[in-house]
């Protein structure tokens, strides 16, 4: 059978509930939000084991605060892997089971590895209220890392097997003879993953910068300590976007085709290198994140413009998808989005952001205040809404048309 | 091209993908309700605080939230994306299909989500950092998001038991297929579940407390809101068994209810006495006790819980639509799906199916074991082991480990072919199918090595067409 015609009758009989640009646009947006928590993730993480190795009272207080960040940041890339997961499954779905299917002992392995490394990165930050950790919590601390890079590694390959479908038959039944074990990764491409784990380091460079922005205020952070990870920052940040480079071009030696937004992409690559290394970053920290969201949203949108030269190759075009427009569960979605992201997100955000510019105990502000009651505000009309469109529908089907 | 659409197969030996499913999502539930249940008793602690001016109540609050940052929002955040893997691959056209229908409230899920996951580690890490009205609306807010979560997922959960009516298959609408016939009943079980679990984890953290008026404070708060949910949670689970279908009735009395009744009620009993004995001794609850009492509502609760979920569904998986097996089983028109049962009666599995090998298209001697082994685990191995002995309602044992080709080749040519049997799907097969499953599955009954068997007369056929090619 023929792998195009297959693609096409895979795809799920019930369509989509709009038009497949709205849920592309959210895949690749959401995807560079997930991403840039796993940079995060693995650049706070390798910082906080090398601090934990040096003796400087600047390094260990570095390493305690990434072990902090390190472990919010896999709450942040777990909750914002979603969303990228599920526009995918609507997208792409033949693609995504298929692959899935193809290493499936790795995907349930995926889940308990991820349960031990955080846990295991639980005991380095646990160990930091004691004092420095001992040898064996670094190994540990190690070996969480090990895991997350593990991790990486099948998820990058369950997106890459996802678009080279011409080999699906030959990896699930080859030689005529079918596997159902699922035991097997069956195609890496080394320089792309190695080219999007490489960020981790430059990214969290960026985020340092940041970092002692965001702390300047307090008089608990010395100068003398925010000067410290500043310099670390631009240690980092510069020779990563040039190492990020050097990858991101072996990558592309091995991508059949190019396209306007891959040199844009290797060319902010080269920009954020030199913009690193000239600028001082005294009162400009949030910038530099900014560029770093920018290369990923870049690299969000390439990696989805591969996905869609390759699959064409074989007739699939997401445009083509079947469309069963559903307005009243579209509403809810973008309604959710605004008022419950809005109101209580907003009102999370300002208060984690402005009590942690204060040493002591923080008192919030009017508009803060009135954002707080807002959210609840929000979240209860939200639920009366949520019972009394609910029990009309169901009364009326219940009741009106059985 | 004449096909339909299948996925390739996952096959896990003795437990099926339906265990390692169910594995997963007994950790979610347990996780991710302790934590949902456990933002009200904050929410609820905190106003108490408030309002009589009891600042040590955050200190539970405190300790409790670090418990839950480790228990649900490690092991609750990872496991819940972990069910979507896991059924992705037991089911993956049973996910799709409630993807497709629920994209949009799965996407509103995933607001309250992320909102609940920044809420969790500000509510904990801003105890004592910012002023007591802030954290208290920050703790509602939380709540009511952390509830948001369950309503949003409990309508599509019951979604996979029925849709209840007519409605969805003529209309197509996402929310005629969320407000269910059973999405209420569904919702208020599971609500009054969460407050017990949370209760149950809220002991554990209390026997640690050395406090003595503090555990007074916290246990006389905690165990009557336990209480009041256990008590809603069986009136609602009551209205639930109403609101099942057909199958899943006779699947419940003739299967489940003999089987989990008992420790059902056992649960309930225990988990009554002991809270009872909680708010009368708080200063006697101690670790051990805590800790087996959460396992035993784990375990003997929980777990039989799920899995008569997972079992009243047969043999369905999702919207009365979807065979467990992946096979599209009726017509719904609304959504242009076309069932396929009988396209596949009049042309076969190994025709229609993408994912087979052709040269097991066409079935002969030499390959009517291995292709009987590989329609096996299309067909019937989602809710069947094919081990003798197994513990998923193993087919061996369900034949009686019967070795008579004919006898097991007629259930297939009647019951099943023309679905008598209310909770398994209808499996029309042509001839030689049904001939080939029933020599696999006499083969496994026989206790042959039937790897080895396989093995040796695919080598056989190799050696004829050498021949042939000769």
């Amino acid at each position: 059978m023929e792998i195009g015609a297959i693609m096409q009758h895979l795809r799920d009989p019930a369509g989509i509930p709009a038009h497949p640009l709205l849920f592309q646009g959210l895949m690749v947006f959401t995807w560079t939000l997930h991403i840039a928590f796993v940079h995060l993730t693995l650049g706070a993480g390798g910082i906080a084991i090398w601090g934990y190795s040096q003796s400087e009272n600047e390094w260990l207080r570095l390493a305690a605060a990434m072990t902090k960040v390190a472990k919010i940041s896999v709450s942040l890339l777990i909750v914002l892997g979603v969303a990228p997961l599920l526009f995918t499954q609507v997208l792409y779905d033949p693609q995504w089971y298929v692959s899935n299917l193809l290493s499936s002992r790795w995907v349930i392995a995926f889940i308990f590895l991820l349960i031990i490394a955080y846990c295991l990165w639980f005991v380095v930050y646990f160990a930091t209220y004691h004092g420095t950790p001992n040898k064996y919590v670094m190994y540990s601390g190690l070996v969480a890392l090990f895991i997350f890079l593990v991790n990486g590694l099948i998820m990058h390959v369950l997106a890459y097997q996802a678009i080279l479908p011409e080999h699906w038959l030959e990896w699930y039944m080859p030689g005529g003879i079918v596997d159902n074990t699922g035991s097997s990764l069956h195609a890496i491409s080394w320089p792309r993953y190695l080219f999007i784990i490489s960020l981790s380091a430059p990214l969290a460079g960026l985020f340092l910068i940041a970092y002692t922005h965001y702390f300047a205020v307090r008089a608990d952070y010395p100068p003398d300590y925010l000067e410290f990870v500043r310099g670390l920052a631009k240690k980092i940040a510069p020779p990563g976007f040039a190492i990020a480079l050097i990858l991101f071009f072996a990558w592309q030696m091995i991508v059949p085709f190019t396209h306007p937004i891959a040199w844009l992409l290797g060319l902010s690559l080269l920009i954020m290198a030199l913009w690193t290394r000239t600028n001082s970053f005294t009162d400009s920290g949030y910038w530099s994140l900014l560029g770093g969201v920018g290369v990923l949203a870049l690299l969000s949108l390439w990696r989805e413009l591969i996905r869609v030269n390759l699959l064409a190759n074989f007739g699939y075009t997401i445009d083509s998808y079947p469309v069963n427009l559903d307005i009243p569960s579209t509403v809810l979605f973008f309604t959710t989005l605004i008022t419950v992201g809005g109101s209580v997100g907003g009102y999370y955000l300002s208060l984690l952001y402005r009590a942690g510019r204060i040493s002591g105990k923080y008192t919030t502000e009017e508009p803060i205040a009135r954002l707080g009651s807002s959210a609840i505000a929000v979240l209860v009309i939200w639920i009366a809404i949520f019972f009394a469109y609910g029990i009309t529908i169901w009364l009326s089907n219940n009741f009106l048309k059985n | 091209m004449n096909m339909v659409g299948l996925y390739p197969t996952f096959y896990v030996p003795e437990i099926g993908t339906a265990w390692v499913m169910g594995i997963i999502g007994v950790i979610h539930v347990l996780a991710s309700h302790t934590s949902v249940g456990a933002a009200f008793l904050f929410a609820i602690l905190e106003t108490v605080s408030y309002q009589h001016n009891k600042p040590q109540l955050m200190e539970f609050i405190k300790r409790y939230g670090l418990f839950l940052l480790i228990f649900s929002y490690v092991i609750g955040s990872i496991t819940g994306p972990g069910i979507w893997y896991a059924i992705t691959v037991a089911s993956p056209r049973g996910v799709s299909g409630l993807i497709h229908n629920f994209v949009w409230v799965w996407a509103a899920e995933w607001v309250f989500f992320t909102v609940e996951v920044i809420g969790v580690y500000a509510l904990v890490y801003l105890i004592g950092k910012i002023d007591a009205k802030s954290h208290l609306k920050l703790t509602w807010s939380f709540a009511l998001a952390s509830w948001g979560t369950m309503l949003l997922i409990v309508g599509i959960l019951s979604f996979m038991l029925w849709p209840g009516y007519e409605a969805w298959y003529e209309t197509g609408s996402t929310h005629d297929a969320f407000y269910n016939l059973n999405s209420f009943s569904h919702l208020g079980t599971r609500t009054g579940s969460m407050l017990v679990m949370a209760t149950l984890v809220g002991l554990i953290v209390v026997s640690r407390m050395k406090e003595i008026d503090l555990r007074y404070n916290v246990v006389r708060i905690l165990v009557p809101i336990g209480l009041g949910g256990g008590l809603f949670a069986v009136m609602m689970f009551m209205y639930y068994l109403q609101t099942l279908p057909p199958n899943a009735t006779i699947m419940l009395n003739t299967y489940l209810l003999p089987m989990y009744s008992q420790a059902m009620v056992a649960v309930f009993v225990i988990t009554t006495v002991y809270l009872l004995f909680a708010w009368w001794r708080p200063a006697w609850i101690n670790l051990t006790v805590a800790v087996i009492m959460f396992l035993v509502v784990s375990v003997l609760g929980v777990w039989p819980e799920e899995r008569m979920r997972e079992s009243m569904r047969k043999p369905y998986v999702a919207g009365h639509y979807i065979y467990s097996n992946q096979i599209i089983a009726r017509d719904v028109r609304s959504k242009n799906i076309i069932g396929e049962v009988d396209k596949i009666a009049e042309h076969g599995l190994l025709k229609l199916h993408p994912f087979v090998p052709d040269r097991l298209r066409t079935i002969n001697d030499h390959n009517r074991l291995e292709v009987g082994q590989l329609l096996a685990r299309i067909a019937c191995a989602n809710c069947h082991s094919l081990e003798p002995g197994a513990p998923l309602r193993n087919i061996p044992d369900k034949l009686h480990r019967a070795t008579d080709t004919d006898l097991i080749a007629a259930f297939l040519r009647g019951a099943l072919k023309y679905g008598q049997q209310p909770y398994m799907p209808r499996i029309d097969l042509p001839e030689d199918e049904i001939l080939a499953i029933a020599t696999y599955l006499a083969t496994v009954n026989s206790g042959q090595d039937v790897t080895q068997l396989i093995n040796q007369r695919r080598i056989a056929a190799q050696n004829v067409a050498s021949k042939n090619w000769e």
